[in-house]
């Protein structure tokens, strides 16, 4: 199993050339064993045919001489015969009379006339023709010469069988090297194949990757398969998808500019309203120091109000910039940005006539490497909403925590709780559906800020009425050290 | 005629049993029942030594045919015996017999000419065996597998059966086992291939052997030289002495030397020529049969 597994993790490139070879391989030692065989036996009944024509030739040379016990003219015979049989190679040959006794032989030397048969001889036969033996690399047979019904005799031979011995090792080397050259060939044309068949795929899938890391590209026309055909429908399928996609993102990224422009235009009139209100008591003042500005105590008091109410409007005009002032957007959150937000929440908390509940715990001089625009942003986005759900006169909060490693920011509501589709655009592993189904886009622009820091976002129901939105934002390490640096 | 020729019916018998050998035996001749005088001159010649030599055999045909004025036909046979019967039994015109049947049937056989070598028309009989063996003397060979060349050789069988038999033995008693090869080259090639320990053979055959096929002969060692005896010679039948075609025959190879043709036949034959010999030649062989025949 685990071989398997493993075998499943090797890439299709590889593996079917792999398995390419070892079918080859192993069809070959099919093959490979069905000509061995048929080989032998086409060798054994060769052998069989020239052993018996030998045979039958030396019966007919020697069963004469047999008959008559005359050694020289077996001798003679046998001699004759070694040199006319080339094709068998024989080694030996052995005539023995009717007692058993050896009459003559190819090498009297070894196996001398009027001997007995060596007994080894007797024993080394078998029910075949012909008996190889591979050690020796020798084949055997024997005839007995029967005249007139009655055995007068015997041929024992042996000869040289190497040759058959050495074709088979020959055409076994043969068979091995030509399988091995196709195997490797196959093996190699399947890789090539396979890689070309899969490099469509392989396209597809650096795509994919790509897009899944934020950068979806479509497949340029020339990586296209020149003949169409599925792939080529895949890819288009896959551009149209790309095209889609970057369309919805444009789309998104227009409403979410227009959710800007329209925020900015409820915070523009809050913040006309924030400026108008001072404006009436400024020029009361500066009235007030027209007519009376020589009275010491009159013009003091009018100068002080004017002084206050100027400050108002310069509060109001620098959250407004700090807000929506693009390159102050990357720098880390401080308790400026914080600040701001109070600020800019006050005309809408004013206008409801309802209360913030403030609990920040954030030191003045503090800085996280939290990037800060986004997360005030967010803020706002969510202090606005939680506004916006809560009845005039009722209370929201914004709870801020530090631990070492997090930023918890937690925002309360006494609304009748967030509809589900807002909850899953917050919390959602996947808050597709979520957005394509257009709601919320301020909540959307406060999940990708969470999304890009790596945070989280968690929803749950108030003690007795409303909601708590809790964001957690992890600080980075060096953001800590930073943190320790600063502190 | 048949009655006439006892020694027909078994050559007959040895014939079929040839045949059955699948050519053992080199035949030029035509069916021995036919008359010689229907067919040229009949040349009997018994496995000496280059009896299967075919060069030698045509060489020395066209020498005879030009000399005798008629087609010389050359008749061999597989024993020396079937060549005597034939000879004896005047089937053919004359044969290169061995000195032993001719010394048996001196009566009916005239002395046509006999060979010379190294000067004289006598040749040696030799024991031999296998090289590498350390036997010295005859004695030494007691108990082996000895080859005799033919039953009816002098130097392949007399000679050691008489000297066995000078000794009080018989080759049987003395021999573990004897058995014959029919020709000299064939005791040669039956000793060298350890076939027989020990054999009998033509001294002259062995001599010239070892010039034409020295690794063979190099094999075997001669144990024992005989005494000098008659070489094997050339008769004819009593029954024709006074044919012309004998006369011419005689004339032919006592002057083999001084023709071309013949000269040639000598040089393959390694012998220096013919010459007219008397029967007394083959005296001593005649002693051997006496010796042989007394003590058993």
């Amino acid at each position: 199993m685990r071989f398997l597994r493993r075998g499943r993790a090797i890439p299709v490139s590889y593996r079917v050339p792999i398995l390419v070879a070892l079918l080859m391989v192993a069809i070959s030692a099919v093959i490979s064993e069905r000509v061995l065989d048929r080989l032998s036996r086409t060798q054994e009944s060769f052998l069989d045919g020239l052993a018996g024509s030998y045979l039958d030739g030396l019966t007919a040379a020697v069963l004469p001489a047999v008959l008559r016990g005359d050694v020289w003219e077996v001798f003679d015979a046998l001699d004759r015969s070694q040199k006319s049989y080339q094709a068998l190679s024989p080694i030996e040959a052995v005539v023995t009379g009717e007692d058993g006794r050896v009459l003559a032989a190819t090498d009297p030397n070894r196996i001398p006339s009027f001997s007995d048969l060596p007994d080894a001889y007797a024993s080394r036969y078998d029910a075949s023709a012909v008996t190889l033996d591979r050690n020796s690399d020798t084949g055997f047979a024997h005839r007995d010469l029967v005249y007139q019904g009655q055995k007068v005799g015997a041929i024992h031979a042996a000869f040289d069988a190497s040759h058959i011995f050495a074709e088979r090792r020959e055409i076994l080397v043969t068979l091995l090297v030509t399988n091995g050259v196709l195997a490797a060939i196959f093996a190699l044309g399947g890789f090539l194949l396979v890689r070309r068949m899969i490099e469509p795929m392989r396209v597809l899938e650096d795509h994919m990757r790509a897009a899944a890391n934020g950068i979806a590209e479509p497949i340029p026309s020339r990586d296209f398969p020149s003949r169409g055909g599925e792939v080529a429908s895949l890819f288009r399928g896959y551009n149209a998808l790309v095209h889609a996609e970057r369309e919805r993102a444009n789309f998104a990224m227009q409403l979410a500019e227009e959710e800007k422009l329209a925020s900015l235009g409820r915070l523009a009139s809050g913040m006309a309203h924030e400026i108008n209100n001072p404006l009436g008591g400024l020029f009361n003042a500066i009235d007030t120091l027209k007519t009376h500005g020589r009275t010491p105590g009159v013009r003091d008091t009018s100068i002080s109000l004017i002084e206050r109410g100027l400050q108002g409007i310069r509060e109001v005009v620098e959250a407004a910039l700090a807000t929506y002032r693009p390159e102050r957007s990357g720098r880390p959150l401080s308790a400026d940005d914080l600040e701001d937000v109070r600020i800019l929440m006050k005309p809408e908390l004013r206008r409801r006539r309802q209360r913030l509940d403030w609990q920040v715990d954030w030191p003045a001089g503090f800085v996280a490497t939290i990037p800060g625009g986004p997360v005030r942003q967010a803020v706002l986005n969510l202090l606005l909403n939680a506004s916006a759900a809560t009845p005039e006169a009722g209370a929201i909060g914004l709870g801020i925590e530090r631990t070492p490693d997090q930023l918890k920011i937690s925002v309360t509501d006494e609304g009748p709780g967030m509809p589900r589709d807002s909850i899953a655009m917050l919390c959602d592993d996947d808050p597709g559906p979520a957005v394509r189904a257009g709601r919320g886009l301020g909540l959307w622009m406060v999940r990708r800020m969470v999304d890009a820091c790596g945070g989280k976002a968690t929803v749950e129901a108030g003690p007795s009425v409303g909601s708590i939105v809790t964001l957690v934002l992890p600080i980075r390490e060096e953001a800590q050290h930073e943190r320790s640096h600063a502190a | 005629m048949n009655e006439h020729c006892p020694a027909k019916s078994r050559m007959l018998t040895r014939r079929s049993a040839l045949a059955l050998c699948g050519g053992a035996a080199v035949s030029l001749a035509l069916s021995p029942s036919r008359a010689p005088a229907q067919e040229g001159f009949k040349f009997g010649l018994t496995p000496v030594f280059l009896s299967s030599d075919l060069e030698l055999l045509a060489v020395l045909r066209t020498y005879l045919t030009e000399a005798i004025g008629e087609p010389v036909e050359l008749v061999s046979r597989r024993t020396y015996q079937e060549i005597t019967a034939l000879l004896v039994a005047g089937q053919l015109h004359a044969a290169w017999i061995c000195g032993y049947p001719f010394v048996q049937f001196k009566a009916e056989l005239d002395l046509v000419a006999t060979p010379s070598w190294h000067g004289k028309p006598l040749y040696q009989s030799y024991l031999i065996a296998a090289a590498g063996r350390p036997a010295e003397r005859w004695e030494d060979l007691r108990g082996d597998i000895h080859a005799f060349s033919d039953p009816d050789s002098n130097s392949g069988y007399l000679v050691t059966r008489a000297l066995l038999a000078e000794n009080g033995l018989k080759p049987e008693g003395f021999f573990a086992r004897s058995f014959y090869t029919y020709g000299h080259r064939n005791v040669i090639r039956a000793v060298a291939s350890g076939l027989a320990q020990s054999g009998s053979v033509d001294g002259y055959v062995w001599e010239v052997m070892r010039e034409l096929e020295p690794e063979l002969v190099g094999q075997t060692r001669i144990v024992r030289h005989s005494e000098w005896l008659g070489f094997p010679p050339v008769a004819s039948p009593k029954a024709l002495a006074g044919d012309p075609r004998i006369v011419r025959l005689k004339d032919a190879l006592t002057g083999m030397d001084r023709h071309d043709q013949g000269r040639k036949v000598l040089a393959l034959l390694r012998i220096d020529g013919f010459v007219a010999a008397e029967p007394a030649l083959f005296d001593t062989i005649a002693a051997k049969v006496d010796v042989v025949r007394r003590f058993g």
